[in-house]
């Protein structure tokens, strides 16, 4: 008994000094600032200078800035445009990359290539591609005698948004494949075996055999995208900078330029703080989704 | 037996259709960039840029080299993700071992913090981050990013390592407890030359996240001499216009790291591991 009690001690402390420099990290480096934005987005701080209690002042006057729903909105597009595109040609590619084919392995490089790089070497390229008068997209555009007048992707207010958009889908789809494609490889064999015998159709296997296998890793990968595609900044911010005139704009471009641009920390605040509603609804999913597959 | 064969051919066509647009859609905007970098100036803004660069030359790699700050950028991006990756591993390993291994009140609720922390995207947290890391007075001092991607590289460590370790099984160390090991020496022993791979794999992944991050480089670096290649790079332009060789070049550059690892790594993550993945 004693012994047990000792190896138990022993255990506390360990478990204790090896999540001692996480528990620090999560803490103070983490906790503290998410709790001092939430104070911040109450007051009247900018840079330099000390804070003043406000109240609701920001919120009221970001929540009556049609400006603010305007980004809200483009926030919303963005995401669930791109998550619908990501996820779909990410499960296509996946089933592609599933059968075996002759130079599949250099398929399959090639198509990891728009994860691996930087997403500022993404943003630069593209937007070096989009350019009016040098741009290649424009030139083999009129090439192919579908347009005859340069097209201003990232200048026209109706355009930026959906330029931005498929940026992020070009750089997101390998992180649906690659992520389907593992749980695509782990489903047995057999499964379609037994399918085949009993007379279902390409699309009823599909169905009823591959779509159940890896609907755990399709839920998980699309939330978490979710979540980053939700909270993206490199990639608009590069781009287009949010404009023209926030045609481009999403909450994380926004909370910057209130607060870096114009200097104005406290409204910077309340618009980040504004959508922590809808992280926590996303978070809360995730760790649903998580316990149901762990349990 | 005809018409079988027949949708067998029309399969396999599609396959290849399907593959070689992949492939072009996945390797065009590559193409570019690195067509773009090898391509002279005068060539480079004509107002009918050609598919096939007429003329190749180095000039833009030189004037890179020779007459811009990218060396330092480059410098000090290896720096912070180097030294970002190896505190994260160590740090992430022990507590990972302690949340799968040891018995001790407040592991659940370290657990759940960690997985919290992985998903609290970096928007949320730049502003407040900027605040304390100016009042530590560590503004242009590139130490501060590794502390500060300790905040993303941690916590993604973390929640792939103790899945990792979830799944090797108790009784290998069990052998080694009767032998009279201590904790640390069958995480050292045991636990790490199994687990190997996937540690690799993190390492990895923490390398390139540490080596692409941008929103916080360019918050808390203004001065040239501190900023990584992320954002030393969107600073070759005067004024509005962009100086587009030298750009391209560099972004071939910063690019060459991240890739060659994915690469290496590439082989793992088709066998399940990229669950979880990487913030994008």
């Amino acid at each position: 008994m004693g012994h047990e009690a000792s190896i138990f001690r022993v255990e506390r402390k360990l478990g204790l000094a090896f999540t001692l420099p996480i528990f620090i990290l999560i803490f103070i480096l983490m906790g503290f600032p998410f709790a001092y934005t939430i104070y911040l987005s109450f007051t009247n701080k900018t840079v330099g200078m000390p804070a003043q209690f406000v109240g609701l002042a920001n919120y009221i006057s970001i929540f009556t800035d049609s400006t603010y729903w305007r980004v809200f909105m483009n926030t919303v597009i963005y995401t669930v445009i791109c998550i619908v595109v990501k996820l779909v040609f990410g499960m296509l590619f996946a089933l592609l990359l599933n059968e075996s084919f002759h130079g599949r392995s250099i398929t399959r490089v090639a198509m990891l290539l728009p994860w691996a790089i930087p997403g500022m070497v993404a943003a630069n390229t593209w937007k070096w591609m989009y350019n009016d008068q040098y741009g290649i997209i424009n030139e083999i555009l009129r090439d192919l005698h579908i347009i005859s007048t340069p097209i201003p992707w990232l200048g026209s207010m109706g355009l930026a948004l959906f330029s931005v958009m498929i940026v992020n889908i070009w750089r997101g789809i390998p992180f649906f494949l690659f992520s389907i494609l593992g749980a695509l490889q782990s489903i047995d064999d057999q499964l379609y075996d037994a399918g085949k015998i009993d007379g279902a159709n390409v699309f009823q296997r599909f169905f009823n055999i591959t779509l159940p296998s890896i609907m755990p890793v399709v839920a998980i990968s699309t939330l978490l995208s979710t979540i980053w595609t939700f909270n993206d900044f490199d990639n608009i911010w590069l781009i287009t900078g949010g404009g023209p005139l926030n045609a481009s704009s999403v909450i994380a471009t926004y909370t910057y330029e209130q607060a870096f641009m114009y200097n104005d920390m406290g409204t910077g605040m309340a618009v980040a703080v504004s959508i922590i509603p809808v992280l926590v609804i996303l978070m809360v999913l995730v760790t649903k989704h998580r316990s149901s597959e762990n349990g | 037996m005809k018409s079988l064969k027949h949708i067998h051919t029309a399969k396999r066509i599609f396959i290849y259709v399907a593959a070689v647009l992949g492939i072009l859609w996945s390797c065009f905007p590559i193409y570019w960039m690195i067509k773009s970098s090898l391509t002279p100036n005068d060539e480079m803004y004509e107002l009918h840029p050609s598919l096939v660069p007429s003329r190749l030359t180095l000039d833009h790699y030189k004037q890179l080299f020779t007459q811009s700050e990218f060396m330092t950028f480059f410098l000090n991006s290896v720096y912070v993700a180097v030294i970002t990756t190896l505190i994260a591993i160590v740090l992430a390993i022990l507590a990972s071992y302690a949340m799968t291994r040891l018995r001790f009140k407040g592991r659940n609720f370290i657990r759940k913090a960690i997985f919290y922390a992985y998903l609290l995207p970096t928007a949320v947290l730049f502003i407040p981050m900027y605040q304390l890391v100016s009042k530590l007075g560590l503004i242009n001092n590139k130490n501060a990013l590794i502390i500060v991607y300790q905040t993303i590289v941690i916590p993604y460590a973390c929640y792939m390592l103790i899945s990792y370790f979830a799944a090797i099984p108790k009784s290998l160390e069990e052998a080694a407890f009767v032998d009279g090991c201590t904790h640390l020496k069958a995480l050292v022993k045991v636990i790490l030359p199994i687990a190997a791979p996937g540690i690799a794999v993190v390492a990895t992944f923490s390398f390139t996240m540490s080596w692409n991050e941008y929103l916080y480089a360019m918050v808390l670096m203004t001065s040239p001499s501190q900023q990584t290649v992320p954002v030393g790079i969107s600073s070759f332009r005067y004024s509005d216009n962009m100086i587009w060789g030298l750009i391209m070049s560099s972004s071939f550059i910063a690019s060459l790291p991240a890739v060659i690892l994915y690469m290496f790594a590439q082989r793992f993550m088709v066998t399940g591991l990229a669950a979880g993945g990487v913030k994008q």
